[in-house]
């Protein structure tokens, strides 16, 4: 019941706001809003904005709309335990303050369903050398790892979900552990609210493979040159549960590098290792291994390549969680994850575009009492639809997306449709 | 900005033949109106959208074009229609992640190039009422090709680099001129006659001055914009 008034409350406002963005849209008002970065201070202060409202036909715990839009209670796009991608109302802030070429500061603020704002990104940028392409960033840094997590905004997204790899919710928590096999294997598909008895016992949200909604903090290194370019950074969280605050003493180190061989063709490869579980989890699980010993490691690879009206990018990520073994049956082996994602878009005329996406997440198997299993449900997605843009930037975006799983709430469609803003 | 720039659009859509021209032309030597544009306040320079996503400090941007501005007649002389012209080309480079150059005046039928001279690929599109078009992702050394057919204002970008854009300015007549940088321009063959005068830049545009244009003579007139 408060979960329902919880979606009842936040659709209100999710319709609210995407009435403000279009309003603001209109013709008339058009005119007042900026459609190029405001620039003050003689060009120190660049300031940006991205302002997205997105719908979906189903909601939870309410009758099925469609045949198309069944009730939204499979949690197969939550973020986390409160919000919907398919139903969020963003709005992002982005600034630029740069006392030379060779300093800046970057700053971006997010609001999500009229909630409080909070700095999604903020760090400084060093370049120490004007003549070479090398910069230092330190702060709450961007994603070092995979090609999506840095396009994950409304206006870059071909379409309104996210590859699952980036948002889908495992039953894997850093500050709970399954105490056997026996409690993951209950949690399968259970990752919107997943619960085991190690650690905090409360229900909360489980993990992605990879976080794009939230960045971690720490140190990035970045070069380039005409070929390809290459980004490194140690930081205090990991690939699944990026933090501002480090939770167990552990740092993640992860790496990355593109190449460019020909002239719309990028390959790129990403690889992240660091220590996931909190110290309190690790304390709770009374295990004789230090708690740098329980990592995620992940390695991924991402190709894109566009010519014409044609755009296709394809990622694939394996993922290893090294969990304690506190009771039998034990977890003795890592809980692996892999995910692979194909995504296309067709320019059809000027504004108007096609896409589509087909993904798979897949897990590894574990050994119950009397049962083997893959220890999170696996999940298919496909998602098609498209784009037109009314004014450059300004875009409406409308996707069908088809979910199913091998365990628990198995399938669901949805229907949704996006209004973005950007400057 | 927005509605002085679809008022600009409508006035050059309804760029009229100007009865007084065409009396004049028969019998005069054609003159030319020469002046200033001073910007009082210089338009936003072009700076990047920031985005913290990305992993590395941008090159800066080349803002001297952006003091450019053009100068035209509200309505022609009469004559402009009369003249036969041949195939018409222009060419817009991408070059550095800008539109070079950024202004670009023609008359209607005028077939612009927009190569590529960059490593890396551009997607030149614009969804403007005068002229849409998308002409896709194309690498270095490939040209695709545009033809303007209806004067007014099209906005030029580039769909994987934000910060790249452009202003055409399509024309039914040839009476209009590219300021340089300092503002300084000069409209040449105008048949003697009198005629409202209309400064642009980067959106805004200023009162049509009337000025007259003697037998054979050069007139003076400037404009402060902003």
């Amino acid at each position: 019941m408060i979960v329902h008034s919880v979606y009842n409350f936040l659709k209100v406002k999710v319709l609210a706001a995407a009435a403000l963005v279009a309003a603001l849209a209109c013709p008339a008002a058009a005119g007042q809003l900026p459609s190029e970065p405001i620039v003050a201070a003689g060009g120190r202060l660049t300031v940006s904005g991205d302002v997205s409202a997105t719908m979906s036909c189903a909601h939870a715990n309410t009758p099925p709309n469609a045949a198309a839009c069944t009730p939204d209670t499979g949690f197969f796009n939550y973020t986390d335990y409160k919000y919907s991608a398919l139903r969020l109302f963003r709005v992002d802030l982005i600034a630029n303050v740069k006392d030379t070429r060779r300093l800046a500061v970057l700053a971006e603020v997010r609001s999500e369903n009229a909630g409080t704002p909070s700095p999604y990104g903020l760090y400084l940028r060093i370049k120490p050398w004007l003549a070479h392409d090398f910069d230092i960033q330190v702060g709450r840094v961007p994603p070092t790892f995979g090609a999506f997590a840095r396009r994950s905004y409304a206006s870059d997204n071909l379409l309104i979900g996210y590859p699952l790899a980036y948002q889908y919710l495992t039953s894997l928590r850093p500050d709970a552990l399954p105490a056997n096999a026996d409690e993951l294997l209950r949690m399968r598909g259970r990752g919107w609210q997943s619960q085991f008895s190690v650690g905090n016992t409360v229900a909360e949200p489980g993990m992605p493979l990879i976080s794009a909604l939230h960045w971690d903090t720490g140190v990035q290194l970045h070069t380039a040159a005409s070929w390809g370019d290459f980004a490194a950074s140690i930081t205090n969280g990991t690939l699944a549960n990026p933090l501002v605050s480090d939770d167990n003493g552990g740092k993640q180190v992860a790496a990355r590098g593109t190449l460019r061989p020909v002239p719309g063709l990028i390959i790129g490869a990403s690889a992240a290792r660091g220590p996931f579980v909190t110290t309190h989890a690790g304390e709770a699980a009374g295990v004789a291994a230090p708690n740098s010993h329980f990592t995620q490691t992940a390695v991924g690879a991402d190709v894109e390549y566009s010519r014409g009206y044609y755009l296709v990018r394809a990622e694939a990520i394996l993922s290893a969680w090294r969990v304690p073994e506190i009771a039998a049956p034990y977890i003795d082996a890592p809980l692996r994850a892999d995910s692979i994602m194909v995504e296309g878009r067709y320019k059809i005329r000027p504004g108007l575009y096609a896409a589509a996406r087909v993904d798979h997440l897949g897990f590894s198997t574990v050994t119950g009492t009397g049962r083997t299993d893959s220890w999170d449900a696996p999940v298919i997605r496909e998602e098609v639809g498209g784009g037109y843009s009314i004014q450059r930037n300004l875009q409406l975006k409308m996707s069908y997306q088809h979910n199913s799983r091998a365990g628990g709430r198995t399938k669901e469609n949805v229907s949704a449709a996006q209004l973005v803003f950007w400057f | 900005m927005r509605t002085l720039a679809c008022a600009v659009a409508l006035v050059l859509v309804l760029a009229a033949p100007h009865p007084a021209g065409r009396a004049a032309l028969s019998a005069a030597t054609n003159g030319a109106i020469r002046g200033r544009v001073e910007l009082r306040h210089v338009a936003t320079s072009p700076e990047r959208r920031p985005t913290v996503s990305d992993l590395a400090t941008p090159p800066p941007l080349d803002a001297t074009d952006y003091l450019k501005s053009v100068v035209y007649l509200e309505t022609a002389p009469r004559s402009a229609f009369d003249m036969t012209e041949s195939t018409r080309h222009a060419v817009m480079d991408q070059r550095n992640e800008t539109f070079v150059p950024h202004l670009l005046a023609i008359t209607t039928g005028t077939t612009v190039d927009f190569p590529n001279s960059d490593h890396i690929y551009h997607n030149v599109f614009s969804l403007s009422k005068a002229k849409s078009f998308d002409l896709g992702r194309y690498e270095a050394g490939k040209s695709r090709a545009v033809t303007f057919e209806r004067p007014g204002i099209v906005r030029v970008f580039c769909d994987i680099h934000s910060h790249m854009n452009a202003f055409i300015l399509v024309f039914n007549h040839p009476f209009f001129t590219v300021t340089d940088t300092e503002g300084r321009y000069r409209i040449d063959n105008v048949p003697p006659g009198s005629y409202n005068v209309i400064a642009w830049n980067e959106g805004l545009s200023s009162d049509p001055k009337p000025v007259t244009v003697p037998d054979g003579g050069t007139t003076e007139l400037d404009f402060a914009l902003r």
